[in-house]
């Protein structure tokens, strides 16, 4: 090992920029790192070859930015926080950790400026206020910019088909893009790899694959296996858990609705006590629980070293999960309730929150949803997890 | 005002009987000025008295000691108390009121050290000499060379009156039951405190597996087990019996860690190459892994010791901080990632020495008077006040030839006080 570095000579080129910004975005204890290699141990989760966080911590050190979003390991992180906790200089290698997912959640979007905007706070206004006026607009030019009379029946201020013309085609558009950016990122790794020409990874017919490698994932994400393991911050594997469901439960309940509507011709509301409603409130209750767990959790341990430090990131999704969790109860209730004045806004701003939610999936916090399940199937795949 | 007109009166008080504090009461006495040494232990010595060899040069501390005992001796002007402790501190440089509580020895100036009492004596204790390695009985001597050599009574374990043997066995009248702790008063001109340090308590280490895992020891232990007076009479073997083909070394146990002592202890690197030497010397085939950050061993003599450590086929050097310790199939597995490779290791060994860093008595005992003690315990001196000084490692960490020299400039800064315009 001495000797082979001695013939080969190194030049580290490090990214000034890139490790300012990286302090700026969680990972201000960086610096305070001496490579103990403390954390690699700690950590439930690395792997015995080549462990994380320690080599990711001397990579952001240096500024090896390229390095680092073609890297699987900071996603096979879930920020236990074990090794923060055990950490000896408080350099907290699970907030970097955060930071560099940020990082490249950036690095990977489609379009790149969409995630320059969603990272930076200062956009955060423009974010809602552009949605914001594009519904104003759908609602004006249609005629529905009012109080609709009578029972509370959210489809008479915007009838389904209005909403559906909004969401279906953005939804599919941002598929798009987040399937663009998960393919940069399983380039850069598969790149990444080739570069080290350590192993070359036969790719098997696409069933086979997604038999090996992908259904696997799915089966450790549904049980959050790899959250489990965690040691110091046990309690953000059930809140998690909470939202995760939460989230499943009502992406069922939205595809049952919309195979209603056009294929049955049922329209909302549905019966309070139907399957589909009971499907709905019950997930609405545990997303809700969920988040306020996460939320408490992560406004208690402000002090606690082993607890996570929050970045914008961490609380702009946090807050629009926690306003769309609300705000779907409060239409909810205002639509029983039949206070028409109060619940068709609030309704509004339900689907605003939505809205938002999913259009900026690809470039939120939310996008660990797309990175986490490539690097677990690029684990998995080859052969590292 | 009689001290600031340049009277060379008062005298010095020196709190803890350590290398530092010798040195100090030393250096001030055999220059002419009074001092009081006053030692919490039942004997003189300290830390060092409890090792095995110094370190580069691998000689005795006995031969060291015994010299310093025999100054002591010889000098008139040193008055020494043992089993005593500063309980406050009044009054401004060049004035002092000290308030000092003597524990009672319960053994008198009659004292032969024929042993008599030790053999009619009933009641065991753990020896903290020996790090609980060993045991005595509740009238023992501290230590085969501890000076003054007289024996000593733990009263938390002594059935005194109850039982009583040992005063039946002393040919000599040498046993007081009836003793109790004294109070008394010294008036000074200036104080230098050199109350020394303590290891760090290992098992607050709870990855490493101390007090838990039988093979697991610290590195003060490692130094009672080769010492030719300690529990095994020098013979290194492991605390679950049998003898050694692998130890390994977890450096910075609880040392530049803001969980436990967020300084470096400065001595363990050195005090871990020193006892790989230990080991290679009693088990010529035994292999040494010292797992570190990053190897510390200032200054010429310090970088050759460790080069020529390090030239030993039989010694492995691993960048990489012990992070957890778990139980092997016959010893120990230390678990730590090499950073150079950047691969996890577990490597099974017979043993492992935590080096477990200093912790100066000042972060759990501070003195009261006019002290100020760092966040961490160390004691930061006015020196533009004088009056009142630290040496050695109550000081900072150091090792004992550095506490030495500080504790010899130490000494002329607590005459200043006494001889300041």
């Amino acid at each position: 090992m001495a000797a082979e570095s001695a013939k080969t000579v190194t030049t580290v080129e490090p990214d000034l920029d890139f490790i300012k910004a990286l302090k700026k975005s969680g990972g201000d204890t960086l610096k305070k790192c001496m490579q103990c290699a403390n954390c690699s141990v700690a950590c439930p989760l690395a792997p015995d070859s080549k462990p994380f966080p320690r080599k990711e911590m001397i990579w952001a050190g240096w500024g090896l930015k390229d390095k680092l979003a073609a890297n699987p390991d900071v996603w096979l992180c879930h920020q236990c926080n074990d090794c923060s906790l055990y950490c000896p200089r408080g350099a907290k290698p699970g907030d970097v950790l955060a930071a560099i997912r940020n990082m490249a959640i950036r690095e990977n979007a489609f379009p790149k400026f969409l995630g320059n905007i969603v990272a930076e706070k200062k956009y955060l206004p423009l974010l809602f206020i552009v949605p914001a006026v594009l519904f104003f607009l759908i609602l004006s030019v249609t005629g529905h910019l009012n109080i609709p009379a009578g029972e509370v029946v959210f489809s008479k201020l915007l009838p389904v088909m209005y909403v559906d013309t909004v969401f279906v085609p953005t939804a599919f558009l941002m598929a798009f893009f987040a399937f663009k950016g998960v393919m940069n990122f399983w380039k850069s790794l598969v790149d990444a790899d080739a570069k080290q020409g350590t192993k070359r990874y036969l790719t098997p017919p696409l069933p086979h694959f997604v038999k090996m490698y992908i259904l696997p994932v799915v089966s450790d994400i549904l049980t959050h296996v790899r959250f489990k393991k965690c040691g110091s911050n046990r309690d953000r594997y059930t809140a998690h858990l909470g939202i995760f469901y939460g989230f499943v439960g009502l992406f069922i309940v939205t595809n049952v609705v919309m195979v209603g509507h056009y294929i049955f011709h049922i329209d909302t509301p549905f019966s309070m006590v139907g399957p589909v409603k009971l499907l709905a409130n019950f997930s609405a209750i545990i997303l809700f629980i969920g988040t306020t767990l996460v939320i408490r959790n992560r406004m208690a341990d402000a002090d606690d070293p082993g607890a996570s430090g929050s970045s914008y990131s961490d609380w702009s999704l946090l807050w629009v999960i926690y306003a769309v969790t609300i705000t779907g109860i409060l239409s909810q209730v205002l639509r029983l309730s039949g206070i028409a004045v109060l619940a068709y806004p609030m309704y509004f701003a339900h689907l605003l929150c939505v809205f938002c939610l999913f259009i900026y999936l690809p470039y939120s916090k939310l996008a660990h949803l797309l990175y986490r399940t490539t690097a677990m199937v690029y684990a998995k795949y080859t052969g590292r997890d | 005002m009689a001290d600031e007109k340049g009277m060379t009166s008062g005298s010095i008080l020196v709190v803890g009987g350590g290398i530092s504090g010798l040195t100090t009461a030393l250096e001030a006495a055999e220059v002419g000025y009074e001092v009081y040494l006053v030692e919490k232990n039942p004997y003189l010595g300290g830390r060092v008295a409890q090792l095995n060899k110094y370190f580069p040069k691998l000689c005795p501390p006995s031969c060291g000691l015994e010299i310093n005992f025999k100054r002591i001796k010889n000098n008139r002007k040193i008055k020494f108390y043992t089993l005593c402790e500063v309980e406050k501190i009044s009054g401004s440089p060049g004035n002092y009121d000290v308030a000092v509580k003597q524990n009672p020895r319960y053994v008198n100036a009659n004292c032969t050290a024929c042993n008599d009492c030790v053999d009619a004596c009933p009641v065991e204790r753990e020896s903290e000499f020996d790090l609980g390695m060993s045991k005595t009985k509740a009238i023992y001597r501290p230590h085969e060379m501890s000076f003054p050599m007289k024996y000593v009574i733990d009263d938390s374990v002594c059935k005194k009156d109850e039982c009583a043997k040992c005063v039946d066995a002393c040919s000599y009248n040498a046993i007081d039951l009836s003793m109790g702790p004294k109070t008394f008063d010294l008036k000074v001109g200036s104080v230098v405190i050199a109350t020394g340090w303590k290891p760090y308590d290992a098992t607050k280490l709870d990855k490493l597996g101390f007090g838990q895992l039988k093979n697991v020891i610290t590195n003060m232990m490692m130094e009672r087990l080769a010492a030719p007076n300690g529990p095994t009479k020098g013979k290194i073997a492991r605390p679950s019996g049998g003898g050694i083909s692998s130890v390994a070394f977890a450096q910075c146990a609880g040392s530049r860690d803001e969980n436990h002592l967020p300084y470096c202890s400065y001595i363990c690197c050195m005090a871990s190459l020193k006892q790989a030497t230990y080991i290679r010397e009693q088990y010529p085939d035994a292999k040494i892994y010292i797992f570190y950050i990053d190897i510390r061993s200032p200054g010429d003599r310090y970088e050759k010791f460790y080069k020529k450590v390090k030239e030993d086929k039989n010694i492995f050097f691993i960048k990489g901080k012990v992070a957890e310790i778990e139980e092997g199939s016959t010893g120990v597995i230390i678990i730590a990632e090499n950073a150079l490779t950047g691969e996890k290791m577990r490597q099974e060994v017979d043993m492992a020495v935590l080096a477990t860093g200093m912790m100066p008595t000042g972060a759990e005992t501070k003195i009261s008077g006019d002290i100020t003690y760092n966040e961490d315990g160390f004691i930061i001196a006015d020196l533009e006040k004088g009056g009142i000084f630290a040496a050695g490692c109550a000081k900072k960490p150091a090792d004992v030839m550095a506490s030495a020299q500080n504790a010899t400039g130490t000494a002329l800064k607590a005459i200043q006080t006494l001889v300041r315009r």
